[in-house]
């Protein structure tokens, strides 16, 4: 109380000195207690605001920071995409990511560029110091400094605590089966990329599209099962292998189909390379020969002659050809390999493998008959599959006599290796023309595929003849006891600088097994065989291709299932007579 | 006074407003984390698999299997010749144990003791001795062994048509 009597009296005591700052500081008659309970009220309104921004922003960090840390991990994957597996037709794994750690550069927060070049030549010996220094001292934001570190390398290069050098995780393709499948599944670039094969199949197919919108960074991709089975793949390469070795040839090749549902069993060109080592990719001398080139096949082609003469019903078992002597076309000359100067029969065309009987045959026919043909096999049209590679026939410019006459034994028209097996098994399989597959495919849905190009009846007809050309034919060395394979050889003489080669030769041979309920057909190509002694000098099919391929089935007939069948009658009892109580 | 017991109310659930809602944050938080590493650990452990299971298509590759076995093993690709089927088995042989029997052995001796001495002018013991044959022995006790394995005939044979000239 004293406070508020003291002024009253003591207004006039407060000295002078003070009231005249009072009245310079806030004038006179000013009440100092409103003056400064409006500060306060200030005060507090800006601590009010302070806080409130503080608040804020808390609120903004605790949503912002959730929504920001899923985003960096995306950052962290997206680098190299992950790609399915591809499996064989049991499972077994083909090609698969595995993660591996590489190595970048922050250029802008690089303190000292020498150091950091010193310390990582110290741990990578093969990195280029000078290439390396130029892509430090850049101004960009990021640098690959190596792709695919070892772990220890990793723990190594992280110990030393380099500013601005930093680890990604990346996948990369693994093909554990290495050169085993290699022209079958391809290859992929550095960027896990498919550039060959059925990897360039699956980027086309929608998987580049997600890599584009960044969405195929899981693993959990479904796998691609493919048609092909791992071990026949296997036993069909060391077979082929073994085969260019003996032969001194430039190359081996097979093929296995399976006549019904037109699936790739196994497919081996060799030479071929390792898909783990890209650079041997490009070689030309590895392509894939049964898709990539064309071929002219030889007397494999009298296959497709004789079905479409006996298709026709001009020309039965029973009709007989002229091949008593050469034929004159114009200024060529058509010989017999095995010349036998007689008159054949159709059989006996097709076990002699006689040129002349063959040509007179499509000649009777016609050469409009035949392109019709051959245009309904498939013969005439780049077949395309799965796989990005893939090559046009080499048709004759003009389609005179003449070249009724040869592609009737098969020279005159070149065509790539898969495409004469996807006509022969339609000749096989009951005459049904089913488009060869790399996937996986029920018999169903070849069916619903399937063209029907030849009669049922023409397609027993032909698979007589085949058994029989293993029973007394040309491919007698690839009868295996209990498969009863059916088979027809070629050989074709190498065109060299426009010239039919005297010496230089590729040989074919094609088998279907069991040759009266086919399942699977065998195609061995060699080419350039040279002659050893086993062989008494010849470099024809015979001697070589079909060898080979009766040691082919005995290794694949029992993993594909193939039941043994032992002590079956002749082919002309055992077709064609249940051909016969069939009418 | 209302007021103020309002205010005091109104403060109080204000506190504890507060404490549940940092509650939820906190928890949530940690099951952010949680899930985050379990994410992380599951990649890890996916990871893992697919090296894994590349090694083991390495190791399972058929090349290398086949050059182990070269060095290690004598094996021999199988032969047509060694498969055959299981109609080409056997028949089983009759069952001389009879179920239950206390001497199994004696019930064998005997069993194959019985054919012995049926002969011509011996007949075979009369229908009462029926029941001791066990069910799977032939029931007028002669019992003959079990029959050799007889090979089916090939499947399709029809000679009358060999004579068709090719």
């Amino acid at each position: 109380m004293s406070a508020v009597a003291d002024p009253l009296p003591g207004v006039p005591t407060e000295p002078w000195l003070r009231r005249l700052k009072r009245s310079l500081l806030y004038g006179r008659n000013v009440d100092r207690s409103a003056k400064a309970r409006a500060r306060v009220g200030l005060a507090i309104a800006g601590f009010i605001a302070v806080y409130g921004v503080i608040a804020l922003r808390l609120v903004m960090f605790g949503i912002v920071a959730d929504s920001r840390a899923p985003h960096r991990v995306i950052v962290d994957d997206a680098v190299a995409t992950a790609r399915p597996d591809i499996l064989d037709r049991n499972g077994e794994i083909l090609a698969t990511d595995v993660r591996v750690p590489s190595l970048y550069g922050e250029p802008r927060h690089i303190i000292d560029v020498d150091e950091a070049v010193e310390l990582l030549t110290a741990d990578l010996p093969d990195l280029d110091a000078t290439e390396l220094r130029e892509r430090l001292s850049s101004k960009r934001g990021f640098v690959w400094l190596k792709r695919d570190i070892t772990p220890a390398q990793q723990k190594e290069i992280y110990r030393q605590g380099i500013p601005g050098i930093g680890f990604l995780n990346e996948n990369k393709r693994d093909y554990p089966n290495g050169p085993e499948v290699s022209h079958l599944i391809g290859l992929v670039n550095i960027d896990n990329q498919g550039i060959a094969g059925m990897e360039k199949w699956l980027d086309n197919h929608g998987l580049a599209a997600l890599h584009m919108a960044g969405l195929a960074t899981d693993r959990s991709q479904q796998p691609v099962v493919l048609s092909v089975d791992l071990r026949v793949q296997h036993a069909l390469r060391d077979e082929l292998v073994a085969a260019r070795e003996q032969f001194h040839a430039l190359a081996a090749a097979g093929l296995i189909l399976n006549v019904n549902t037109g699936e790739i069993v196994a497919l081996v060109s060799e030479p071929d390379y390792d898909p783990n080592d890209p650079r041997q990719a490009n070689d030309p001398s590895r392509i894939n020969r049964l898709t990539t080139g064309v071929y002219e096949m030889g007397s494999t082609f009298k296959a497709f002659t004789l079905a479409m003469a006996l298709d026709s019903g001009k020309v039965t078992l029973n009709s007989s050809f002229d091949a008593r002597a050469p034929l004159h076309m114009g200024r060529f000359l058509i010989h017999d390999f095995e010349a036998q100067h007689r008159v054949l029969t159709v059989p006996e065309i097709f076990t002699y493998s006689s040129n002349i009987g063959a040509a007179r045959m499509a000649l009777l026919l016609g050469s409009d008959a035949q392109r019709a043909f051959l245009k309904k096999m498939g013969q005439l049209d780049r077949l395309r599959t799965e796989l990005p590679e893939s090559a046009e026939p080499i048709l004759p410019r003009r389609w005179s006599d003449l070249t009724t006459a040869t592609v009737a034994f098969g020279h005159g028209l070149s065509v790539a290796p898969l495409q004469a097996v996807m006509g022969v098994a339609a000749i096989m399989n009951g005459g049904t023309l089913i488009p060869p597959t790399f996937l996986k495919r029920s018999r169903a849905e070849a069916e619903a595929l399937g063209k029907r190009v030849i009669k049922p009846e023409t397609s027993e007809l032909m698979r007589y003849l085949m058994r029989l050309n293993v029973e007394k034919g040309t491919a007698r060395k690839a009868d295996v006891p209990g498969y009863y394979i059916g088979g027809k050889t070629g050989t074709a003489d190498k065109v060299i600088n426009g010239r039919y080669s005297k010496s230089k030769v590729l040989t074919d041979f094609m088998a279907i097994m069991p040759a009266d309920h086919p399942r699977y057909l065998l195609l061995i190509m060699l080419d350039e065989p040279k002659a050893t002694p086993e062989t008494h000098g010849f470099t024809t099919s015979g001697w070589n291709a079909v060898p080979v391929g009766g040691k082919v089935v005995s290794r694949i007939a029992p993993l594909l299932g193939i039941e043994p069948r032992m002590d079956l009658p002749p082919a002309d009892q055992l077709i064609l007579a249940s051909l016969k109580e069939s009418r | 006074m209302i007021l103020r017991i309002v205010n005091f109310v109104v403060i109080g659930a204000l506190i504890l407003a507060a404490a549940y809602v940092y509650r939820i944050k906190y928890e949530a938080t940690v099951q952010a984390e949680r899930l985050a590493k379990l994410r992380d650990e599951v990649r890890h452990e996916r990871d893992k698999i697919a090296a894994l299971r590349a090694q083991w298509g390495e190791l399972d590759d058929p090349a290398r299997i086949e050059a182990l076995e070269k060095r290690f093993l004598k094996l021999k690709p199988v032969a047509a010749t060694q498969f055959d089927s299981l109609d080409h088995l056997p028949d089983q042989p009759p069952d001389y144990l009879r179920p239950g029997s206390r001497d199994p052995i004696g019930g064998m001796i005997e069993h194959l003791e019985e054919p012995a001495t049926v002969t011509g002018s011996i007949p075979p013991p009369a229908a009462t001795a029926a029941p001791a044959v066990p069910p799977s022995a032939n029931t007028d006790g002669t019992s003959p062994p079990p029959p050799p394995a007889t090979i089916a005939p090939p499947a399709v044979v029809s000679p009358a048509r060999a004579g068709h000239s090719p």
